[in-house]
């Protein structure tokens, strides 16, 4: 186990239901433990004299038909009650794990036929067969045993199956195979150990299943016979006594109930709490305060709105997205400032966790319940978006704003056909009928040029390649008349070729419409085939802003890295690629002064004191750098970084 | 060094035929990039040569000799697209370099040499007790190139290794490919969708189409004086193309 687990499990505690039932199943366990010694004298003291008495003080529940005291009966029962039930489960488990993991080891043909026996087996309830196996086994607690672990083991079978063909499907399995490593020895190495967590979960939660059924058993007979008692068998002799004395059969009930919950609250705490994972991101800067204008430098108020004359679609001021953590809250997006104007297409540049995905999200008002956003002003066609939502925002969002994701297989329902559900936009948000919806359907399928749109209409997601899924996915965006469209790494996930078609039909439509594009990417030689300005984030914030044109003469160091780490057509082959020396920005400490420091090659001590304000520069850009300067005289136009900043080209990425 | 060839090769997952007929030489020592679409069979052919799909038809190669793809110790060695997936996040990336290199040395000679081929692929040998979660996605990818080479492979196949990476940190893996098979003279089949990228490491392309291999020689040639349309169509949907055009003038 290592320390991440281990982590997890600590977590798992500090939940108040997690820490009750961990509680709850400690004492249990010692109980059982040491339970049956300083009791069992009394739990067998035959008292002759006191025969089927009520609750007393010196009895609490009374005694049984032979003046032996309940409580203490019901104690003195822990050990074999709890001890039988594990050992039920520990067949289960073992049972299942064998077949479970038979498939992998025999191979397709024979784990086929394991596979479908265990298919047939799972089919009949789990308590017909626990009283099959009773049958068989014949009554008493060792067939109880054999026959409640035999009948937990068929789930418990497909569970590891279908853990297991989730884990080896990977590639690290892959690559312990071309390594030579034997199965089964892949199968101790690394597929048990993946798979083991919800394996305990679920063997916890089924410890509490076999409690109960072993209750059930020796309730009905079946189980622990006498002179052994368990609580089933306690039960069933209090029943017999109901009328006399309830709580001869209450109190053996309330210990399975106590138990049983215990064990199933652990298994279910245990699942929530590793099902959960920890927000990833920057967290808030050393300022403790969320609100941007506390920050070391907040940008210059100017840029965006001043110049913003009737045509601006997008109005973005000091946008600030955080979420909560445990370490204080994380914000992937600090301080965003900017606007786009009719027909204008912008892109924003920048490496995973630069914030870039965030501020599309925030701006599609699509940031989740936890996240905060926070903003100046966040205007879309002049609609403030920072109202709480309500029906009129939604429907001006739905039919003015079209959003095309990275992955074009998980944004369609994959049991609709797609003319289905491009229509349903249009059926929602301009309440057109049925007809008009699906024709107007056909006819977008048209516009983002999928061929034989009418029949292409009829066919479900699948029956779709990837690049004719973007397609669809981008003429549902224009089922209204959208004014923006903010495409999130809209080509990632494609072939280059596709790629190119994808560009080139978001291009067509914005020249035809006029609508505005938000273009979100990692890669600058994507973005400058389609956008005219160019954002640079880093760190969640924007460092440069800049015609694509001028991409050449960029004045932001990290810019022209971005650029020179692309590789093309023409970079020359007898030198090594140009990289960004360094990793970004360590989610734990965002310095007081510029973000891009440590993997800079002009820092100087300005820039690690004073985080750089976003300014507009003479040359037009607008750019957060002390050192903001074009290329120096003797850098190539075409490829700044690759000779004036000759430094990060020359060392590898070590870190 | 070796050579590793194709011969006639063909993949069929049921109906439908993967791979269809490829000949393709990986000449000894040096680097052939493979370029097609998703489906176009290039992954599957990569399958095939290192023993995880079994060809339906025609021979797989090393040296004229037909590939061993059982046993320990394993001729060609592959490296994973998505390093998030290639490395068992349960096991330090010491351990998983370990399990690669050929067995019958004792366990000092294997911690050396782990801590040999993490310096080779330039990671601080200090780090081999760490977990892949702990890693960037660029350290991944380098800590799988380590594992390959562990195996002391007369051939490497990469897949798409740079793919899932950020632009910024492919260039730092590109390299790193350069130099490792500068130093260790491995022969290497480099496994593209773009042709930029291809075109700095390769040394001969081969261009994949419908399960077919449409176009190959030598990387100058195919990428300067494309033969085939699909070449064509492929040269003109680099990523920066235009950048790279406008800046030109």
């Amino acid at each position: 186990m290592n320390r991440r687990t281990a982590h997890r499990w600590l977590r798992v505690l500090r939940t108040p239901m997690g820490r009750t039932a961990a509680v709850l199943v400690l004492i249990v366990l010692a109980l059982a433990v040491v339970g049956p010694s300083p009791w069992n004298a009394r739990a067998d003291a035959v008292d002759t004299a006191n025969i089927l008495a009520g609750p007393s003080a010196e009895h609490w529940a009374g005694t049984d038909n032979l003046g032996r005291d309940i409580v203490f009966r019901v104690l003195a029962a822990t050990r074999l009650s709890i001890g039988l039930a594990l050992a039920a489960t520990a067949v289960a488990v073992l049972a299942g794990l064998l077949l479970g993991t038979a498939p992998w080891l025999l191979g397709r043909r024979a784990g086929r036929l394991v596979t479908g026996v265990v298919q047939i087996a799972i089919a009949f309830p789990g308590l017909l067969l626990a009283l099959f196996f009773a049958v068989v086994f014949g009554v008493g607690a060792t067939g109880a045993v054999l026959a409640i672990g035999l009948a937990g083991a068929p789930t418990f079978a497909r569970l590891v199956q279908t853990l297991l063909a989730g884990v080896a499907s990977r590639d690290f399995v892959a690559a312990a195979q071309v390594a030579g490593v034997g199965r089964f020895r892949i199968l101790l190495r690394h597929l048990l150990p993946n798979i083991a967590e919800p394996l305990v979960v679920n063997a916890t939660i089924g410890a509490g299943g076999a409690l109960l059924g072993f209750a059930g058993l020796s309730f009905l007979g079946l189980g622990v016979q006498a002179p052994a008692y368990d609580w089933g068998r306690l039960m069933f002799d209090g029943i017999g006594v109901m009328y006399v004395n309830p709580a001869a059969a209450i109190a053996p009930a309330l210990a399975v109930l106590l138990a049983g919950l215990a064990l199933n609250l652990l298994g279910e705490s245990v699942a929530k709490g590793f099902g959960m994972d920890a927000l990833v991101g920057l967290p808030a800067s050393v300022n403790p305060s969320p609100a941007a204008p506390a920050a070391p430098a907040p940008p210059a108020p100017e840029s965006a709105g001043d110049d913003a004359s009737g045509d601006v679609v997008l109005d973005v001021r000091d946008l600030t997205v955080s979420f909560p953590a445990a370490r204080g809250p994380i914000r992937p997006v600090r301080g965003v400032t900017f606007a786009i104007r009719r027909g204008e297409a912008v892109a924003v540049v920048g490496e995973s966790g630069s914030g870039k995905s965030v501020t599309a999200l925030a701006v599609s008002r699509l940031i989740d319940a936890a996240g905060r956003v926070d903003a100046e002003r966040l205007h879309l066609l002049g609609t403030d978006l920072r109202e709480p939502d309500s029906a009129v925002q939604r429907r001006m969002l739905g039919s003015s704003l079209a959003m095309v994701f990275q992955d074009p297989a998980s944004s369609f329902n994959p049991t609709q056909r797609i003319g289905r559900q491009l229509a349903e936009t249009s059926r929602h948000h301009h309440d057109l009928g049925r007809r008009a919806a699906f024709a107007r359907a056909v006819d977008r399928l048209r516009a983002v040029r999928i061929t034989d749109p009418e029949r292409r209409a009829r066919q479900y997601p699948h029956e779709f390649s990837g690049g004719m899924r973007q397609r669809a996915m981008i003429g549902m965006g224009l089922m209204g008349s959208p004014a923006l469209i903010v495409a999130d790494e809209p080509t990632t996930a494609l072939d280059v070729t596709v790629q190119r078609q994808i560009l080139e039909l978001l291009t067509a439509i914005r020249t035809a419409d006029d609508v505005a594009l938000l273009l979100i990417s990692h890669d600058v030689g994507v973005v400058s085939e389609v956008c005219d300005r160019v954002l640079v984030m880093y760190a969640g914030r924007i460092v440069e802003d800049l015609p694509t044109d001028r991409l050449g003469a960029a004045l932001h160091p990290y810019t022209r890295a971005l650029t020179a780490a692309v590789p093309r057509m023409d970079s020359p082959l007898d030198r090594p690629l140009p990289v960004i020396p360094g990793r970004p920005l360590d989610p734990a400490d965002v310095p007081v002064g510029c973000a891009y420091a440590d993997r800079c090659p002009l820092v100087s001590e300005r820039c690690r004191a004073e985080d750089p304000p976003l300014e507009r520069h003479p040359s037009g850009h607008r750019v957060a750098c002390w050192h903001a300067r074009p290329p120096l005289a003797g850098e190539r136009h075409d490829d700044p970084a690759r000779d004036g900043a000759a430094e990060p080209a020359s060392v590898v990425e070590t870190s | 060094m070796s050579e590793l060839s194709f011969e006639d090769v063909s993949v069929r997952y049921g109906r439908l035929t993967a791979v269809d007929g490829v000949t393709l030489r990986v000449p000894a020592g040096r680097v052939v990039g493979l370029v097609g679409e998703s489906g176009s069979g290039k992954s599957t052919l990569a399958r095939a040569a290192v023993g995880l799909v079994a060809p339906s038809g025609g021979r797989i190669l090393l040296d004229g000799e037909p590939v061993r793809a059982r046993g320990r110790h394993r001729p060609l060695q592959m490296v994973f697209q998505d390093p998030y997936s290639s490395l068992d996040p349960r096991m330090t990336i010491g351990e998983s370099i370990t399990e690669a290199i050929p067995p019958g040395t004792s366990r000092a000679q294997r911690r050396a040499e782990v801590a040999r081929l993490l310096e080779l692929v330039h990671l601080d040998p200090g780090r081999a007790a760490s977990y892949p979660g702990q890693l960037s996605g660029g350290q991944r990818q380098r800590v799988a190139l380590a594992r390959a080479i562990a195996g002391r492979p007369r051939v490497v196949i990469a897949d798409e290794i740079t793919s899932a990476l950020d632009v910024s940190i492919q260039g730092a893996i590109l390299n790193l490919v350069r130099e490792l098979q500068r130093e260790l003279g491995l022969s290497i089949l480099f496994i593209s969708h773009n042709l930029a990228v291809v075109r700095y490491v390769a040394d001969d392309v081969a261009i994949m189409l419908r399960g077919r291999v449409v176009e190959q020689g030598p990387a100058a040639r195919v990428l300067h004086e494309p033969g085939h349309e699909y070449t064509r169509a492929l040269l003109d949907a680099v990523p920066g193309h235009r950048l790279t055009a406008r800046s030109a003038t």
